[in-house]
């Protein structure tokens, strides 16, 4: 790595040691982590700091985020942005009186509050360029919010570094009009009209407070979508309903809609699908539901590129459920393992990619083979891998419609699947069309 | 761990005609073919006809080749000792069968500025005629995004990646197609467009050829025959630029049977058909990727 390049890990790990090591120290250490031990720059700083007695958590986690980009729960971000407001207030924590700052800072992606919690340790002055390290966001009315905390730090930066957009448009613009495919995590200020197609009223503890919750499902002629209401709009059953300033959070990718005391609800009477219609599941692309992170109840075409190893017949701990090996359970040790079918399915449709989980009763019904049967051949054959070579043969290469609720992670789209079909379409009238399109167009 | 690629589906033409190759630099950092219609290629998915089979390597050190045939052209597939599976699956295929590939892009690049590429299969099976015709439609239909992709990416100043997902393209074609329009000069849209028209014509009964449709020959059998003969010419005509070719009886080059023939107006397009003609008569053989030679 070229000289220049290191300069800034020098001066953080510097930073972070509180100068209490020279920088021509630092970069004799630095040279020989990287160029004799050729370990990662990343393990290089860590243990740099580490040797000298600093703390290595200090050091920026090489996450730098414009502010459009902040999530709602940030662990630790840094932030290059202009400082807009700054006001001072004191508060009472633990009886005792702290004054913090807090007003906007903004970057040419957008503007957020921030809060920094120990007024005299942050040198934020209004119209200077900062680099705030280390900072972490929480929600606050379905937006997120910086936060300073012990472990940030501020330095500042040439002024021409960050430069505002004339007409500065809020860090997350109100998301406005959307239809139940397009809601995504993060998403705020948004307007949606649905119908409810189920309701119920559940007691939650909100950090250590009871607080009644109505939840259930809207959909619209795109899809389904879970919401939890955190006031009483005195919403019922099959409602239909436009609900305006609400704001969507993620679970394992589903967006799901919130909406509260801030946001309005009204009813409404449009000429709109009914329930029962509403109820079917609806298609979406895998692409789709990659952009927006999951959904729930979709149905999904694509074909079968793998069987995925750990398809088949498997074991499971009769405790927790886990796929054992050798009936050992990595938890309960050794046990009377039960058996059990699956399939992993790698679906795919030339666009994007999705694994679908098909439980033992779909599998059955797919492979028109039952557990015992497979028990069975797997016993003649001495190998419980058969069953999984007879589910490659069936459906490697098929087209196949999956119906469920898509969830996502670091590997990408998984569907719990809840219906499954296996069949080839009729290609030749969509052929035909396609091919009038095409001739129409020349 | 890393999410996984995609399996394009392209046709043989397409693919074929690539010679962009982004090679991942880090370790384990994935490499991509990029087509001339910007699919950015690491995987693939492909269903056509195995034409032919054969362990080119020895008994202990296998090394099986293929070529499985769409309606556009000749997809080449290998695999040897570190593909067990797909080896042993090779091995047991008696041609011609319809058969389904997924496997990752390979090149193989005799020299500076050529690249050939093929498939290495991690999992091939027969199937049926129905599942192939299938593949073909929906390969039609990703082959027409590309196409009205890479006409986007055409209308503006400076094509960007960002600004073609704005337009609702996914993210990995929106880059592809940035990338071939920076590497690939003359694109010609309507030969890939004429492509997918044939391919639709292909799976309808209406439109079959002379051999599975022999009362539509009879209609116009001069014109018909006429075509064949001129065909016929033109191959006497590639054979004897393969036999000047193969000066050292390992084979003639391809780029320079392209250029040979070129000068008495083969185009490529229709030199691979003859090509591909000669291969099924059994007159020349590729005794590497990249070669031919006449038997």
């Amino acid at each position: 790595m070229e000289k220049e390049e290191l300069a800034p890990h020098v001066s953080e790990i510097s930073r972070v040691l509180r100068g209490k090591v020279e920088e021509s120290e630092i970069w004799k250490e630095l040279d020989t982590y990287l160029n004799h031990y050729r370990v990662s720059l990343e393990t290089a700083k860590r243990g740099i700091v580490k040797k000298f007695g600093g703390d290595p958590s200090e050091l920026m986690r090489g996450i730098r985020k414009p502010i459009q980009q902040l999530g709602l729960n940030e662990q630790s971000v840094d932030i290059l942005a202009k400082v807009i407001t700054v006001n001072e207030k004191d508060i009472e924590v633990d009886g005792k009186q702290k004054s913090i700052l807090y007003g906007i800072i903004g970057d040419d992606s957008g503007t957020i509050p921030y809060t920094a919690w120990e007024a005299d340790r942050y040198p934020l002055r209004r119209g200077e360029v900062v680099l705030i390290r280390n900072a972490y966001t929480k929600e606050w009315g379905g937006q997120p919010q910086v936060n300073l905390g012990t472990r940030a730090s501020v330095e500042q930066q040439p002024e021409e570094s960050v430069k505002l957009p004339e007409g500065m448009p809020r860090a997350f613009p109100d998301a406005g009009e959307v239809k139940m495919s397009e809601l995504q995590e993060n998403m705020g200020g948004v307007t949606v009209t649905a119908r409810i197609l189920s309701l119920e009223k559940r007691e939650v503890d909100v950090s250590g407070e009871k607080r009644i919750v109505h939840s259930g499902i809207l959909a619209d002629e795109t899809g389904k979508v879970q919401f939890s209401a955190w006031y009483d709009f005195e919403l019922k059953p099959n409602d239909l309903i436009t609900i305006r300033g609400a704001y969507v959070r993620g679970w394992r990718g589903i967006p799901q809609l919130n909406f509260g005391e801030r946001s309005q609800v009204t009813r409404t009477n449009i000429r709109f699908p009914s329930g029962a219609d509403l109820a079917k599941p609806k298609t979406r692309s895998i692409g789709d539901l990659e952009k927006v992170g999951g959904g729930i109840d979709v149905l999904v075409r694509g074909t079968v590129v793998e069987v995925r190893k750990g398809s088949g017949l498997v074991f499971r701990c009769p405790e927790c459920n886990r796929v054992v090996q050798k009936s050992s359970c990595r938890v309960h040790g050794s046990v009377q393992a039960q058996p059990d079918l699956r399939i992993k399915a790698v679906v795919d449709d030339g666009i994007a990619t999705m694994t679908g989980v098909i439980n033992r009763k779909l599998t059955e019904s797919i492979m028109r083979m039952s557990l015992e049967e497979s028990m069975r051949l797997a016993k003649e054959a001495m190998d419980p891998n058969v069953i999984l070579e007879k589910i490659d043969e069936r459906l490697f290469a098929q087209p196949i419609e999956l119906e469920g609720n898509v969830t996502s992670d670091e590997y990408g789209l998984m569907m719990i699947v809840s219906s499954a079909r296996v069949s080839v379409p009729e290609v030749r009238d969509e052929a035909g069309s396609l091919l009038n399109q095409l001739e129409e167009s020349e | 761990m890393m999410k996984r690629e995609v399996a394009w589906r392209v046709f043989a033409a397409e693919y074929n005609s690539s010679s962009l190759e982004i090679k991942g630099e880090e370790e384990r950092a994935p490499s991509y073919i990029i087509t001339p219609l910007g699919a950015m290629i690491n995987r693939l998915f492909v269903i056509g006809v195995m034409t032919d089979v054969e362990n080119v390597g020895t008994t202990e050190e296998p090394m099986w080749r293929g070529r499985i045939s769409d309606p556009t052209g000749t997809f080449y597939v290998s695999a040897g000792q570190y593909q067990p599976e797909a080896a042993l699956a090779m091995s047991k295929i008696k041609p011609p069968a319809f058969i389904a590939v997924v496997g990752k892009s390979r090149t193989y690049s005799p020299e500076e500025g050529t690249i050939y590429v093929s498939i290495r299969p991690e999992r091939i099976a027969a199937v049926d005629e129905r599942m192939r015709d299938h593949w073909v439609l929906e390969t039609c239909k990703l082959t027409l995004e590309r196409i009205s992709a890479l006409e986007d990416a055409l209308e503006m100043e400076v094509p960007s990646a960002e600004e073609m997902v704005k337009l609702g393209h996914g993210k990995s074609l929106a880059e592809g197609v940035v990338k071939s329009l920076q590497h690939y000069q003359g694109l010609e849209l309507d030969r890939y467009r004429t492509m997918v028209v044939d391919a639709l014509r292909y799976l309808i009964p209406e439109y079959r050829t002379e051999a599975e449709a022999p009362q539509s020959v009879a209609e116009v059998p001069e014109e018909i025959e006429d075509e064949e003969k001129e065909d016929i010419d033109k191959e006497e005509k590639v054979l004897g630029i393969i036999d000047k070719l193969d000066k050292k009886g390992k084979g003639a080059p391809w780029d320079e049977i392209v250029e040979e023939t070129g000068k008495s107006g083969i185009d490529k397009s229709e030199l691979e058909e003859l090509t591909n003609s000669l291969l099924d008569k059994g007159l020349i053989y590729e005794p590497v990727l990249g070669k031919m030679k006449r038997i």
